[in-house]
């Protein structure tokens, strides 16, 4: 069985700290990571991998090639393949021209299932799996948060999503895009100590608008039908520190904090 | 041998009830604090000692050394279990752990002469309130005082929080018993000082398990006056000042009993209520009254002549009240294992070290810069500090502490982490002449440093080592290099 992970780089929002005098993020020192829902994909990918080492999986992305250390990273993780989509002309693609990219390139490839997040942390965006699929005519299904391993080997994949209401349990025949949701806590392995060092290189492919041959006018800001009207910085309110002592009245402070954010 | 052979002689020479082979208890002797996240995990991967035993004397002690000895059998001696460097973990297919679990009695408190003789099993703590029921304390106060017993206590050269007035464990051991791997007991009687030769204590006191099983130990004991103690803090400019604050008040021969200097970002963990982003010094003046008097009188007067690295007075009652919080129970070591268990973190490692007063400050620098600009995972660390704990006439210790955010399989994290970080820190000790372990013994992951850290001295140590345990059975890996066991190092 083949797999073909998509996964994005995303900056690790979390590790963001704010300026709250100026009302800006401080973004010097943030470092990109894997966005947090492809993660858990990959997690599932992997997982699968190691019981049934057969699985194949490729892991592709489209980015700027400053993402190579990233990828190869990712090969060390025991993934088979890494292919990243990258050129200068793809700078500004919207989630439209990107589906058209990697579209373009998964028309191509081989694979039985691909597996995507079903979110991406930085613009907080879905669309690029459900364009995928209306791109290369696959079933698609965002918010999983449990896939059944051996349905996907019998090509028949049972996952468990989660429609705000219900979980619901849906079976899908392969290939299909199979979005998975942070909530499936499937966990990305680390590298192990041992291949920290290991060389992937013959395993990490480039690809170029010139081996791709996308419509060079459907791609980047020109090919790109979204218009951003207006975006605006999240204005982050600066917590109150309340430092208690180690003695009757700070304990009962805690204590009354606790019950009144409903933690007791 | 294969280890139902084992269990077949041991059943010969103990009851069943002495004998224990529960596999979760097996897994939980496989190693200490030092691999405390992989085991937390469930994913260590060196041998588990076929048995865990309980001797209820020095006698069956002394029977099971010696079936041990004869069949080539590792043997771990272990107490309260907070050993942090190694020094329980196994490294032999066939192995077995002596427990001192029942060698819990208090045998004698002797006030009058000030000693007390406790057998190797017996808590600190249970010591220490018995002996503050009369009015008296051992002066020993290391932070895992609630759980350590004395054959650790003392087979690790530990040092308590009270060291400056009261000693490390070497100062209070007046006499105790030992057993040898050929069965051998040993008692070296309690006088107040003796000229026969060289202090053969110390053949026991620090030998973590290598050449002896301590089974008893006499210690001196002292009056109690916590009424009179008085507590000093200050915020400071830097860990420089601190440590010259304190050589002065150590070198004017001032004992306070608890000095020390903490950097800023072990301050900030330490003293969260009061720490204002600097260096904190810290000291305690305990005993008589008139003593604490001049002790105090003697703090404030070097703290006023470094007066330009001193930023301000800090309120003693939150010095007062920190002391008060400072041990780990039990309680708080399970806490973290359910921590590292859920949360995939810990609360971080120590590595101490001691030096002179001319070099501390220069290993401190060396050390936090080569972490920085050297260690791969630099930007997972969380914090990275340290403190001066110990002073002595000709210098002083520095326990290094760093926490960081673990990026890496449970397996991995003593190689990714705590061992290349350790490794900086005793490199930078060694290349200026200092200790690379102040109070917790060597273990088994600076075994490697051994020959470096005592030079031509090592001739003695080896020399020991041949002489009482000549078949090596006992803690194989603490102390001593062992080249077949280094896959389990590196
Ligand atoms: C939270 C915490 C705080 C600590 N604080 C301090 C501190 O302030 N000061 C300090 O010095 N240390 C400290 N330590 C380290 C540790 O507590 C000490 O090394 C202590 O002396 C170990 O005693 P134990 O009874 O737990 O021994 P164990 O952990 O059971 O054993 C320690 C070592 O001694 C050997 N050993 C045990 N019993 C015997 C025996 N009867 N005969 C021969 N060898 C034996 C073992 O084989 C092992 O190598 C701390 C540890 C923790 C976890």
């Amino acid at each position: 069985m083949k797999i073909i992970c998509l996964v994005k780089f995303t900056p690790d929002v979390d590790q963001f700290q704010y300026d709250y005098e100026k009302n800006i993020l401080i973004r010097e020192n943030v470092k990109l990571v894997i966005n947090p829902d492809d993660a858990c994909a990959l997690g599932f990918a992997l997982g699968l991998k190691k019981k049934t080492p057969e699985v194949v999986i490729e892991a592709v992305t489209m980015g700027p090639l400053n993402v190579t250390a990233m990828m190869a990273d990712i090969l060390r993780r025991k993934v088979d393949l890494a292919t990243i989509l990258s050129d200068r002309q793809y700078v500004g693609s919207d989630t439209y021209a990107t589906s058209r990219i990697i579209g373009k390139y998964l028309e191509t490839a081989d694979y039985d299932v691909i597996l995507t997040g079903s979110h991406s942390r930085d613009g907080d965006t879905a669309q690029i799996p459900g364009q995928l699929a209306e791109y290369l005519k696959l079933n698609q299904i965002s918010q999983i948060r449990k896939i059944d391993q051996p349905s996907m080997l019998n090509k028949r994949a049972l996952v468990e999503v989660d429609s705000e209401k219900y979980l619901e349990t849906y079976e899908i025949p392969l290939p299909a895009i199979l979005s998975v949701g942070r909530e499936s806590n499937y966990r990305l392995p680390f590298v192990r100590y041992d291949d920290l060092d290991l060389d992937v290189s013959d395993r990490l492919r480039i690809i170029d608008n010139d081996s791709l041959a996308v419509d060079s006018k459907k791609i980047g800001l020109k090919g790109s039908p979204t218009k951003v009207i207006k975006s605006y910085p999240i204005d982050y309110q600066k917590k109150e520190q309340v430092i208690v002592k180690n003695d009757d009245q700070g304990i009962d402070m805690v204590m009354a904090f606790l019950e009144k954010e409903g933690y007791l | 041998m294969t280890k139902e052979i084992v269990l077949e002689g041991l059943k010969k020479l103990l009851t069943n009830e002495q004998i224990n082979v529960d596999a979760d208890d097996l897994y939980d002797a496989t190693a200490d604090r030092y691999k405390k996240y992989a085991k937390a995990k469930k994913v260590l991967d060196n041998p588990s000692p076929c048995a865990i035993v309980y001797p209820k004397n020095s006698s069956e002690v002394s029977d099971l050394l010696m079936f041990c000895n004869q069949n080539q059998v590792n043997v771990i001696p272990r107490s309260g279990k907070t050993a942090t460097e190694g020094g329980l973990e196994n490294w032999k297919e066939l192995a077995v752990v002596i427990d001192g679990k029942n060698l819990n009695e208090i045998v004698n408190i002797d006030t009058y002469n000030m000693q007390a003789t406790i057998q190797a099993g017996v808590a600190l703590q249970d010591l220490e309130d018995e002996l503050r029921k009369v009015g008296y304390t051992t002066g020993h106060s290391p932070q895992s005082k609630p759980v350590a017993q004395y054959g650790g206590l003392v087979a690790t050269r530990s040092i308590g929080q009270l060291s400056t007035l009261y000693g490390g464990i070497e100062d209070m051991v007046v006499g105790l018993e030992c057993v040898f791997p050929n069965g051998h007991i040993s008692r070296i009687k309690n006088v107040p000082r003796r000229a026969g030769g060289p202090d053969i204590r110390h053949i026991a006191i620090g030998n973590e398990g290598t050449l002896c099983y301590i089974t008893e130990v006499t210690i001196k004991i002292f009056k109690h006056f916590p009424e009179n103690n008085k507590f000093y803090g200050y915020l400071i400019k830097d860990i420089d000042t601190g440590i010259k604050v304190l050589r002065e008040v150590f070198t004017n021969s001032y004992r306070p009993s608890v000095a020390r200097a903490y950097s800023e970002e072990d301050a900030r963990q330490h003293f969260y209520h009061f720490h204002k982003d600097k260096c904190v010094l810290i000291f305690m003046a305990e005993g008589p009254q008139a003593i604490v008097e001049a002790t105090g009188a003697g703090i404030e007067e070097a703290v006023e002549k470094f007066q330009e690295g001193i930023i301000e007075q800090v309120d003693s009652s939150l010095i007062e009240d920190w002391f008060n919080h400072l041990n780990w129970s039990q309680q708080d070591i399970d806490d973290e294992v359910e921590e590292m268990i859920n949360n995939d973190s810990h609360s971080g490692y120590t590595t101490e070290i001691s030096a002179d007063w001319a070099t501390v400050s220069q290993i401190y620098d060396n050390v936090i810069k080569r972490i920085r600009s050297e260690f791969r995972f630099a930007d997972d660390l969380t914090m990275l500090g340290g403190h001066s704990s110990h002073s002595y006439l000709n210098g002083t210790n520095m326990y290094f502490v760093y926490q960081y955010t673990i990026n890496c399989e449970p397996e991995d994290e003593f190689r990714m982490y705590h061992h290349p970080l350790q490794t900086i820190i005793v490199e930078e000790t060694l290349k200026l002449g200092g200790s690379m372990c102040h109070h917790h013994g060597i273990g088994k992951y600076r075994n490697q440093w051994t020959r470096q850290e005592h030079g031509s001295a090592y001739y003695m140590l080896e020399t020991l080592k041949e002489a009482f345990d000549p078949k090596g059975i006992m803690s194989y890996g603490n102390i001593y290099y062992q080249e077949d066991a280094a896959k389990y190092q590196q």
